[in-house]
């Protein structure tokens, strides 16, 4: 009975299919084709869409679980000792227990300070020239290629050349200046490429309004293109701070790694914090609190520089509200 | 020398002006007398070269890699592609406001500020002078006048353009060039201007770049047809003459064919 009925149906079922094949004009038979695909399509596209985001959150989330798994190791490690004053602020013992990173603290930002005084002006000014004076060409080719090459240089390479260069050839000793002059060398690739970028996002129209008003290309530049392009060089400068004070290879050989004084002349040698947590880690046994101390600096180290990278968005994003460069997006 | 009330304007005159963009030849021939204190209206399709023509007279066209002019470009009768001579001041003398309203991401009072603190005035009281008349002029100013420290961003588009000329005009050109400053506009923003324009020909020589006829038509004096025959072959002026005789009485027949609006 019941096989008899599923006959019919498809018999029923197969005779409309091809009456309809029959009559359907060509147009109709292509738009049934075609609406047919663009159903299939649109499943197949929905759940390929599920599945490609499925796939993409999961590697985020991978890589944001990295992050996490190190901020919460080296938090739960240091982060108490590293909010405790009397480390912070405290003096380094040499052979007692108990001893702070003070001079470490002061050191990492006077090394900063120096190279970002250095780094910065040569940076933007080389990336001025390349994005408003230099015609496309030989010249700038090769100034991109040398600044690549030279932001792939490992960073061990330059301490070793800043040692020979400004710590033996030029006398410098070991120093903060050796190191800052380093640490510029180190940080010029990069610092000149986020600026050339910024001031390639500033509008052509810009320029053009200022030039047919009778500026000069150099009027030009300092009215109208630096002020656009602050927001993005200021976040270049804040994130070369980060990557400054998180040096450590570049600075052993070039500032110092265990000096216990506040260094107050560019030219005396210093320990600053990357460097003296290496140093706390690899020779610091004679403190018998070695890995307290190195444990409480990383922790503090990193609150620093994600402080820094935090800081450095929240300041583009205040800098391009006020110039008005930015609007509405990011 | 004997026009009305009008000592400063300048009078530019184009005499065989071809415009190289490398290999690529974008003008051939063109030969123009831009009158002064009168609105010159250059039309006709896209592509015609008519813009580039309007760059040339400000020297704009230096900034774009390998341009060249050849010919002759004079202002007042001095040649403007002579070696030594200075752009600067020439851009001074012959202002230029752009299709998209493109004010300094600035406050309103220091876009109009810009051109006189870059001459170098320093004086509050001029400065401030010169904003408030520029504005007037611009018939910008009574809409402006309680919001001078807001940014130039905030306003309007038609109220930017009308901004951008203030800019222009605070430097006290003597020629200002458009380069089809109401394409980006709504018809009031554009009504707006076009009376500015009638009102400021008295005292600036204007050169108005437009694809809008009907705009030519309504605001110019004197009209220039420019065309290109294909692809590839370089803009050349079809013809020129008083607006009026373009319009009604037009001696080509592709400038005839354009302005009925059967091609272009």
């Amino acid at each position: 009975m019941s096989g008899l009925e599923v006959k019919t149906v498809e018999e029923e079922g197969l005779r409309v299919e091809v009456a309809a094949g029959l009559c359907e004009s060509r147009d109709e038979r292509l738009e049934r084709v075609i609406r047919q695909h663009i159903e299939r399509h649109k499943r197949r596209a929905a759940a390929a869409d599920r599945a490609f985001t499925a796939a993409t959150w999961a590697v985020a989330a991978v890589a944001l679980g990295i992050l996490a798994f190190i901020v919460i190791t080296i938090f739960a490690r240091g982060l108490g000792t590293a909010l405790n004053p009397g480390f912070l602020f405290g003096k380094p013992q040499a052979i007692k227990e108990g001893g702070g990173i003070w001079p470490m603290v002061v050191s990492s930002f006077y090394l900063a300070a120096l190279t970002v005084a250095m780094v910065v002006p040569v940076g933007v000014g080389a990336a001025v020239y390349m994005s408003e004076f230099a015609r496309e060409g030989r010249v700038t080719r090769l100034v991109r290629l040398g600044a690549d090459v030279l932001s792939s240089v490992p960073s061990v390479v330059f301490g070793i050349f800043g040692m020979v260069l400004f710590v033996v050839y030029l006398g410098l000793g070991y120093s903060l200046l050796a190191g800052a002059l380093t640490l510029t060398l180190l940080n010029l690739p990069t610092v000149m490429r986020t600026s050339e970028e910024a001031l390639r996002a500033v509008p052509v129209s810009y320029r053009e309004a200022s030039l047919a008003l009778g500026a000069s290309r150099w009027e030009t530049v300092k009215r109208v293109v630096l002020p656009s392009a602050a927001p993005g060089i200021t976040t270049g400068a804040v994130l070369a701070v980060g990557r400054i004070v998180g040096e450590s290879a570049a600075v052993i050989y070039t500032v110092g790694i265990f000096v216990r004084k506040i260094p107050v002349s560019p030219l005396q040698p210093a320990a600053p914090m990357a460097a003296h947590i290496w140093h706390t880690y690899t020779e610091g046994a004679l403190v018998s609190d070695w890995m307290r101390i190195a444990n409480g600096e990383a922790a503090f180290l990193l609150l620093l520089v994600l402080a820094l990278n935090l800081g450095a968005r929240l300041l583009t994003r205040a800098l391009a509200k006020k110039t008005g460069t930015v609007k509405g997006n990011e | 020398m004997t026009e009305v009330a009008c000592g400063a304007c300048g009078k530019f005159e184009l005499e065989g002006v071809n415009l190289y963009y490398n290999g690529f030849k974008a003008l051939e021939g063109i030969d123009l007398r831009i009158e002064r204190c009168s609105i010159t209206a250059l039309i006709g399709p896209s592509g015609c070269g008519k813009s580039s023509a309007l760059r040339c007279l400000n020297r704009m066209n230096d900034l774009i890699p390998g341009a060249r002019v050849e010919g002759l470009v004079s202002l007042d009768g001095e040649d403007v592609y002579q070696r030594g001579y200075d752009v600067v001041e020439l851009r001074k003398r012959v202002g230029m406001v752009f299709q998209k309203p493109n004010p300094f991401p600035k406050s309103v009072y220091e876009n109009v500020a810009y051109g006189p603190r870059l001459f170098g005035i320093k004086d509050k009281e001029t400065l401030d002078d010169i904003v408030e008349s520029s504005l007037v002029s611009a018939a910008l100013w009574d809409e402006v006048k309680g919001k001078l420290k807001s940014s130039a961003l905030a306003l309007s588009g038609g109220q930017q353009q009308r901004l951008c000329i203030a800019r222009v005009l605070a430097v006290q050109p003597e020629v200002i060039l458009l380069d089809e400053p109401c394409s980006a506009l709504d018809p009031i923003a554009t009504q707006r201007i076009e009376d500015l324009l009638v009102e400021l020909k008295s005292r600036y020589t204007i050169v108005i770049v437009t694809h809008n006829m009907q705009q030519a038509a309504r605001v110019s004096d004197y009209t220039a047809f420019f065309m290109i025959e294909q692809q590839g072959d370089p803009g050349r002026v079809i013809e020129y003459d008083t607006t009026n005789a373009i319009f009604t009485n037009p001696k080509d027949e592709r400038t005839e064919r354009y302005i009925t609006g059967r091609f272009g």
